[in-house]
């Protein structure tokens, strides 16, 4: 010692250093020290962001369709995960799972998205993919459509006047509510013989209160076991939706916010400008005649000489949430399919016959699809067997 | 054994002593990773991709459809974008290999050749080598993202040209910003490959045998990637060392978005922390024999 006194800090780390040296397995604690630390941190916002929900007044589920129908959230920017587990089977052309940034993925796996709202007519949605991504930009009348992996873009103009093609006749008109009160008595009486609707114990969504409004299928034969949205206490927009199937704990289905900022975003987000050397597929709504046609019974331009008119307008057997939507002479199912992707989805399903003939099914835990030989498409929230059943009753 | 004693035992009166020795022993640390011939040899093959990238764009036509890693389609329209193809590429296996063999390298390496003991000797204390061997690991880190990027982006503004960077988002932004994000882009895989020098620098303390010390530490990193990419494992994925490595991504969009960055740089300097401490707890505690 060159006769610097040792200060009681000091003092305090040569005992430490000699304990450590008499009992060198003490030593350890310290990398368990850092592992607890990073969890406890890890988890600590987890932990913040549930206490940050405050009490919230009860509110009924009637006041809270209102709530959902006069909210004006002004502008909003946050995250939102989306996650889906719909137990579907591998399929061929359905390449889902994470990190895809192409939009059609989002049938399965979990998915990060972006979302920048400034009200309706200007709109931003980013699906974040691993290195690419995928984007839905609206300005006004402006709709673009944007894909870093195959750097394409579609560009749609909306029709001007929107508001004055009223699609209601007068009639109708005088019988829609007028208020949202009686918007939302009217769509509980609507809903009421098939769904019960109640709610339950406010909750957390990125990090703010939410009220909880549930759906529950009176029909017990539908595979939805509940439908919960969570709904902003302040801003009474919905934060997260959750579709569970029956019997499930976990929800098969679960779009929701993580993150969340009220304000108006930047004017930036919503103005784009394809990049040179993009592909620009200039769409206007008017070339979507197809549709229109098909309703007309017209032969759809596309369809294949020989192959019947694109399908008559789906038939509806049943309705509230057992409702299976049928399709006859659907071109694409059936033995006579003619686009390869499709056909190779078709044969990777498993076959399945019966009294109402034969066919493939396509079954998930929310929904089930079946197509049958002789090229009838049914499809709806509902176990296989009650698609059998309609299939028979429909031959 | 006195030399290891006495070098436990820092006093006021040769503290001073450590300190400039330890600055000689960072550059002689630098000079033995920068030096060899062995690590040059694996720096060129790093180097080596970005070229083999932008001369196979160039010579080829234009695909339709695009295909093949990321990034090589919008190579062709601005040579910013070979670095990071090439980082892209090389981060899944060559980025960890060649860091795991240098931290493996560090303390294993010493002890293989018996070195380890003059050096100890000297006298340095053990916690001051291997903040040295670290601080030299992240050096190397650091330089090999950079030179991969410095040559990817070099050939790349040489045979297809500079200009405004394409984002992500569809975005166009002006080739400075652009090569901020690329600058910010290496920060991040620096890091990243920071936390899995820390694993190696632990693993290295374990062993004499520096090729072990080398192969396990690819191994952890290859097994993190492994599981990853099982969906049935999707609670442990977050805590997985490989999970945020590819959010570099986010980095490149238009704005940055930082739902993952964050959390990537938490989980990087976690691990660093967690496999420091350990390492510092084996090699403080462990008898030296060689």
């Amino acid at each position: 010692m060159d006769g610097t006194r040792p200060s009681r800090a000091c003092s305090f780390l040569e005992e430490v250093a000699e304990l450590l040296i008499s009992r060198p397995a003490l030593r350890w604690i310290a990398p368990i020290a850092v592992l607890a630390v990073a969890l406890a941190v890890g988890s600590a916002g987890t932990l913040l962001r549930a206490q940050a929900a405050g009490a919230l007044p009860s509110r009924t589920a009637e006041q809270l369709l209102v709530d959902l129908q006069t909210a004006k959230p002004g502008g909003f920017s946050g995250t939102v995960v989306h996650q889906a587990d719909l137990g579907l089977p591998q399929l061929p052309s359905l390449r889902g799972g994470d990190g895809s940034s192409e939009l059609s993925s989002l049938v399965s796996g979990n998915h990060t998205l972006k979302v920048w709202y400034d009200g309706p007519q200007r709109s931003r949605l980013a699906l974040l993919g691993t290195l690419g991504e995928s984007d839905i930009i609206r300005n006004g009348r402006d709709v673009w459509t944007w894909s870093s992996s195959s750097k394409s873009a579609t560009h749609v103009v909306l029709p001007a006047k929107v508001k004055g093609r009223d699609p209601l006749p007068p009639e109708a008109r005088s019988q829609l509510p007028q208020t949202p009160e009686d918007a939302a008595k009217q769509a509980l009486a609507a809903i009421d013989p098939t769904t019960k609707v109640t709610t339950d114990a406010t909750t957390t969504v990125a990090g703010r209160a939410a009220y909880q409004l549930i759906l529950t299928p009176r029909d017990t034969t539908s595979l939805v076991g509940q439908v919960r949205l969570a709904i902003d206490g302040a801003k009474h927009i919905p934060l997260q939706v959750q579709v569970f199937a029956r019997g499930a704990s976990e929800p098969a289905f679960q779009v929701g916010f993580t993150q969340i900022t009220f304000g108006t975003p930047s004017a930036d987000q919503f103005t784009f400008s394809p990049p040179p050397g993009t592909k620009v597929k200039q769409v206007t709504p008017g070339e979507h005649a197809g549709l229109d046609h098909a309703r007309k019974g017209a032969p759809h331009p596309n369809a294949k000489p020989g192959t019947a008119a694109g399908a008559d307008r789906p038939q509806v057997v049943g309705k509230g949430w057992t409702t299976v939507v049928l399709a006859r002479d659907v071109p694409a199912a059936g033995s006579s399919g003619s686009d390869n992707q499709v056909s190779a989805v078709l044969a990777a399903l498993p076959k399945v016959s019966g009294a109402w003939g034969s066919g493939r099914l396509l079954k998930s835990s929310l929904f089930s699809v079946l197509v049958t030989d002789d090229g009838r498409v049914l499809a709806g929230a509902v176990s296989p067997e009650r698609l059998y059943s309609v299939a028979e009753s429909t031959k | 054994m006195s030399a290891v004693e006495a070098a436990t035992h820092p006093t006021a009166a040769n503290l001073p002593a450590l300190r400039r020795i330890s600055t000689r022993f960072f550059r002689s640390e630098l000079l033995l990773i920068f030096g060899r011939r062995r690590n040059w040899a694996g720096m060129a093959v790093l180097a080596a991709v970005p070229l083999i990238i932008a001369i196979a764009v160039k010579v080829t036509a234009p695909r339709p459809g695009g295909g093949g890693p990321d990034f090589l389609s919008s190579i062709t329209s601005n040579g910013l974008f070979v670095a990071l193809a090439a980082l892209a590429v090389e981060l899944p296996l060559f980025l960890p290999l060649a860091v795991s063999a240098i931290a493996g390298d560090a303390v294993a390496g010493e002890a293989n050749l018996g070195t380890l003991r003059n050096l100890l000797a000297v006298p340095v204390h053990r916690t001051r080598l291997l903040a040295v061997k670290y601080a030299a690991i992240v050096v190397f880190a650091v330089a090999a993202t950079a030179l991969i990027a410095a040559v990817g982006a070099l050939a790349g503004l040489v045979l297809f040209g500079g200009g405004p960077l394409t984002l992500l988002s569809g975005v166009q932004v002006p080739f400075g910003t652009g090569l901020v994000r690329l600058v910010l882009v290496c920060g991040y895989i620096a890091a990243c490959l920071a936390a899995l020098g820390a694993v190696g620098l632990f693993v290295s303390t374990l062993t004499e045998q520096p090729i072990g010390a080398t192969i396990a530490t690819l191994i952890f990193a290859i097994t993190s990637h492994i599981l990853d990419a099982i969906p049935q494992l999707d609670w442990l994925h977050p805590y997985l060392i490989s999970h945020y490595w590819m959010a570099f991504g986010d980095l490149l969009r238009s704005p940055i978005a930082t739902t993952s960055i964050w959390p990537g740089l938490g989980s990087a300097a976690a691990y660093t922390l967690i496999f420091l401490a350990a390492a510092w707890a084996r090699f403080s505690s462990r008898d030296i024999t060689s």
